[in-house]
């Protein structure tokens, strides 16, 4: 490396940055100022009854729940998986890896019909169902309604908090768990107060992954839901006012685009302030 | 016996970790389990703790068979290799861990955890945590930790394996102190002999996953029973056929003899001292000198084989290429199991130990 | 660690999977599933006199405006007659994809797409009754529509007729016929039109609608979707689209895109009914009827108009000689042979749309 103590040097990494710079900028940077930009083009009172919409709440309560019970579905399973994967030896552990990273190498759009197949009218779980609701006299459906969208989210953003917990764990090792165990430690002692702490941060990390991704979640979703106003996310309803063609439903359709960038911005600072966090605890 | 292994057998797939491992340790003693890496020394240990199964064989603590007991339930402490400290807790949490699981008052907790770090001299170190520690601290904190809940077994897998050679030599005398104070058995685990011999009241040679010998330092030294545990302590030479040296004819054939560097004297040949032991020499030339701190050790080239003297530095100097008179004046001879002391013959009638 | 802790570990694995479902299915339960219904009350606030009726209605792509406002009118005059209040849910998308969700499990309680086929895919799944292209007047098409074509202002392509269409350098949005029922109709439309220009030489025929398909520089999957990408996204040259579609853009744009009406087109019937399994267990039969036939009222018929959709009532239908050409020669899918000969010809999987499209 002592070539580049020259003028050479300092042109490469300064091209280098320049090139992200601009990458950042076409693509991320501009596109989402725009997106702000045309959502108050028509003025703020547009953009106000836009959000106030009967539509756009019904879509952001979805949203919200679909969401949430992703999060804690997904952190509850990924937490189980990761500990199995790194602290037990047993047959087919490469084999729960493999399934855990499905939904990434998944089109969306895919697992949404894979979804119809299963839990719709013609689909082989529709039975099961059918005797369920039969014996508890509810009517849950698991297509075309809010808990479809719940299970379509969940499934896209089910790898995100294993996927962060696993290289922490394992770099880890089971040793202070050992060692807690020959104290008499019992197993959720041992992960309340050895194990947590370690992953502590990868956790929060992988929980943000998880809420951003199940926040703009769309090819899924689109496959299960259908009802405008019932079933639809924000992404779907970002959709339907586009589509909608008129000039007005388009300024709509960009100002409830704003409210993802929002939480996009948000979503980002926070994964800033763990990963910082997160690289001060282990100094 | 406090602490049995009975016919334990360990495979790890196709790798024979334990062999029919079968000994016992007695209340109060200090016993090292002593091998070379990857002999299954470390493997036993664990199984002792109950970290890992044994395929077949008891575990027997204070005279119950503890097989089924977890590791958690079986009151062992146990020291790890790298220490395995808390990263996330004080010293004083580390030490009060197991305390707290057992959900003991708090003010017991505050006594006993005061009584260790003074035991084990951290005061003033408590709010630390383990990243603040110097290697040896960290040890220490280790062992506390390990004692907090009154084991009755103490278990030290490598206890000194990641700490500097000074510390080390500290450490390993305060170690001892500090078992004995405490009254506890203990079983540790190392790959150095020099600190088992040190250390240890007894020590079990393990090598390939089998038993070679059990026994106190001195006896393993002076009576190692199989050919590895001659070759593994000390600096000797084995070799197949003694028979062609001077006074060591009626060797019995087959059987592998061993010569320690304490029953080689090398001298020089109008050395005063040894005349009337010249008959039963041989002629060695040096090609070896290695300065070892207090002595010097010699390499011989001896009737073609290589043997090794110790060299007080009081005598006079010695360089390579000297040629000097050998005596050997006895050597092990392995049969089974058992080792017998054969004497050079030509010293008959002479008492060597007064020289 | 020894094998009782996974089995420990695969338990509670699995009591934790009923536990997410059950939550999740609370939670979709209480905050509205497709859960149409005065018989199961499980979200259990609907009182005795004023409940509230809930219907879904299934529909097509470009309806969304017409519904928005006939939904309205509807829930007034039904608040009228029965005192209830009704919340209608839409749905819309493709015509052939809404049919096809509905056969997997979209609970709609009516249905109006696009064309009669796709509502006897429905039938054929078991949903619907037979005989419902009779339940009500004209085909159960309470309004219909033509094909027409979209070009941006000034016609710079000079666009006429569907000759114009095969011109080298002419750009052509036009839906994908597996998905959307517009699409379906402007096939037609076209092949009519080279059927008479080339007197049923088949040959020649498949060559000009292969032309024409090598000018289509997007297929989308409803009418809609193409007309967003004529016009928010400017591509093409000329959208080959729904009447109705095409006067709602040049409404919202006057000053960007003008309509031209070929010489030839074809009566386009969106057919409307409803789906008597879904309605049975709904217990929503009579609203659907009632809602289906309020389409046909006068108000409604009017509504339809001024959303560009043709009255099918002929009176009403006068009144709106400014808006449409009346005067275009349409041909139906009488000339076809009915939708069932019309599809197994052109539209199943191999026959002469996928000819054509994948030479």
């Amino acid at each position: 490396m002592e070539k580049h103590n020259n003028s050479e040097g300092k042109f490469v990494p300064y091209l280098l940055i320049g090139i992200s710079v601009l990458f950042f900028l076409v693509m991320l940077v501009f596109p989402l100022a725009e997106v702000i930009y045309r959502s108050l083009k028509d003025g703020i009172e547009v953009y106000k009854s836009a959000l106030a919409a009967s539509n756009t709440l019904s879509a952001l309560w979805v949203t919200l729940i679909a969401t949430v019970i992703a999060l804690v579905v997904n952190t509850f399973f990924g937490l189980c998986a990761s500990w199995l994967l790194t602290k037990f030896e047993f047959r087919g552990k490469q084999v729960l890896s493999t399934l855990i990273d499905i939904p990434f190498s998944i089109s969306p759009v895919i697992a949404g019909l894979a979804f119809i197949m299963t839990f719709g009218r013609v689909g082989w779980a529709k039975p099961i169902i059918d005797w369920f609701n039969g014996v508890f006299g509810t009517d849950i459906s698991f297509v075309f309604s809010v808990p479809g969208v719940v299970l379509a989210t969940i499934f896209v953003t089910f790898p995100f908090v294993s996927r962060e917990l696993l290289p922490v764990m394992q770099a880890q090792g089971s040793a202070e768990e050992e060692a807690a165990a020959m104290m008499g430690a019992r197993g959720f002692v041992i992960f309340r107060r050895v194990t947590f702490p370690h992953i502590k941060w990868a956790l929060l990390y992988g929980m943000i992954l998880c809420a951003a991704r199940a926040f703009g979640e769309f090819g899924a979703v689109y496959a299960v839901s259908k009802a405008r106003g019932k079933t639809f996310t924000l992404p779907l309803e970002i959709d339907a006012l586009y589509m909608a063609g008129s000039s007005d439903s388009i300024t709509q359709a960009f100002a409830v685009s704003s409210l993802l960038v929002l939480m996009a911005i948000i979503m980002l600072v926070l994964k800033q302030i763990v990963e910082y966090r997160g690289k001060v605890m282990e100094e | 016996m406090y602490v049995e292994m009975k016919h334990i057998n360990k495979n790890f797939g196709s790798f024979e970790a334990a062999k029919d491992i079968d000994f016992g340790v007695e209340q109060g003693r200090m016993v090292a389990l002593l091998g070379p890496s990857g002999s299954g020394k470390t493997t036993i240990l664990r199984m002792i703790a109950g970290l890992e199964q044994q395929d077949s064989g008891d575990v027997v603590i204070e005279g119950k068979v503890v097989n089924d007991i977890s590791a958690r339930d079986r009151g062992i402490g146990f020291v790890f290799q790298n220490y395995a400290l808390f990263r996330y807790m004080t010293v004083y949490e580390n030490i009060a861990f197991g305390l707290r699981v057992k959900k003991e008052d708090k003010r017991k907790i505050d006594d006993r955890v005061k009584e260790l770090v003074k035991l084990v001299g951290l005061e003033g170190m408590e709010k630390r945590y383990p990243d603040q520690l110097s290697g040896g601290q960290r040890q220490r904190v280790a062992f506390a930790r390990a004692l907090a809940p009154n084991p009755q077994l103490l278990l030290l897998d490598e206890p000194f394996a990641a700490i500097d050679a000074k510390v080390r030599k500290e450490l390993r005398g305060w170690l001892k102190e500090m078992i004995s104070k405490v009254g506890i058995t203990s079983i540790f685990v190392t790959h150095d002999q020099e600190e088992a011999v040190e250390v240890a009241d007894d020590i079990i040679i393990i090598n390939e996953g089998r038993l070679e010998q059990m026994g106190t330092p001195v006896e393993i030294y002076k009576k190692p029973k199989t050919s590895f545990v001659a070759q593994f302590i000390g600096t000797s030479a084995v070799l197949d056929d003694f028979s062609g040296f001077k006074g060591f004819e009626n060797l019995p054939k087959g059987r592998q003899a061993i010569v320690r560097p304490e029953f080689v004297e090398a001298f020089k040949s109008d050395n005063e001292k040894f005349k009337s032991l010249m008959h039963a020499t041989e002629t060695g030339i040096i090609t070896n000198i290695a300065f070892r701190g207090s002595y010097q050790e010699l390499i011989l080239k001896v009737n073609g084989i290589s043997l090794t003297a110790n060299r007080s530095l009081e005598r006079r100097s010695v360089k390579v290429g000297e040629q000097m008179c050998v005596l050997v004046y006895r050597v092990y001879v392995l049969a089974d199991g058992d080792t017998e002391i054969h004497k050079n013959q030509l010293l008959k009638g002479i008492d060597i130990e007064a020289l | 660690m020894r094998k009782k802790n996974i089995l420990k570990k695969g338990l509670l694995l699995g009591m934790s999977m009923m536990m997410a479902l059950g939550i999740t299915t609370g939670c979709g339960n209480s905050s509205g599933s497709n859960n149409n219904g005065s018989s199961n009350n499980s979200g259990g606030s609907s009182k005795e006199e004023s409940e509230t009726v809930k219907l879904t209605n299934v529909s097509y792509d470009p309806t969304r405006e017409l519904y928005e406002q006939y939904n309205k009118i509807f829930a007034e005059h039904y608040k009228e007659t029965t005192g209830k209040t009704i919340e209608v849910t839409q749905s819309h998308g493709g015509s052939g994809s809404q049919a096809r969700s509905v056969v997997e499990g979209n609970e709609a309680d009516v249905v109006t797409l696009a064309l009669a086929h796709d509502i006897t895919m429905i039938e054929e799944a078991g949903l619907i009754e037979e005989g419902w292209l009779d339940e009500f007047e004209g085909n159960s098409s309470p309004y219909t529509s033509t094909i027409t074509f979209l070009v941006r202002k000034g016609n710079e392509k000079d666009i006429h007729d569907w000759d114009d269409l095969i011109k080298p350098g002419v750009g052509i949005i036009t839906p994908d016929p597996k998905s959307s029922g517009g699409a379906c109709w402007n096939f037609l439309a076209a092949w009519y039109y080279a059927d008479k220009k080339f007197s049923g030489d088949e040959k020649k025929v498949k060559d000009f609608m292969s032309k024409l398909y090598d000018n289509v520089l997007v297929m989308d999957s409803g009418a809609r979707g193409a007309t967003t990408t004529f016009v928010e996204n400017g591509q093409g040259d000329v959208l080959i689209a729904w009447e109705n579609e095409a006067l709602l853009s040049v409404k919202e744009y006057p000053d960007e895109y003008e309509m031209v009406t070929p010489s030839i087109s074809i009566k386009a019937e969106p057919s409307v009914a409803i789906v008597d399994e879904n309605a049975n267990k709904n217990g929503t039969q009579d609203v659907a009827k009632e809602y289906l036939e309020y389409l046909y009222s006068d108000d409604a018929q009017k509504l339809a108009g001024e959303n560009y959709y043709r009255p099918s009532n002929e009176e009403i239908l006068k009144t709106f000689s400014d808006t449409f050409d009346l005067s275009v020669d349409l041909c139906s899918i009488d000339d076809f042979g009915g939708w069932d000969q019309a599809y197994k010809d052109f539209f199943e999987d191999d026959a002469i749309f996928d000819e054509i499209y994948n030479q």
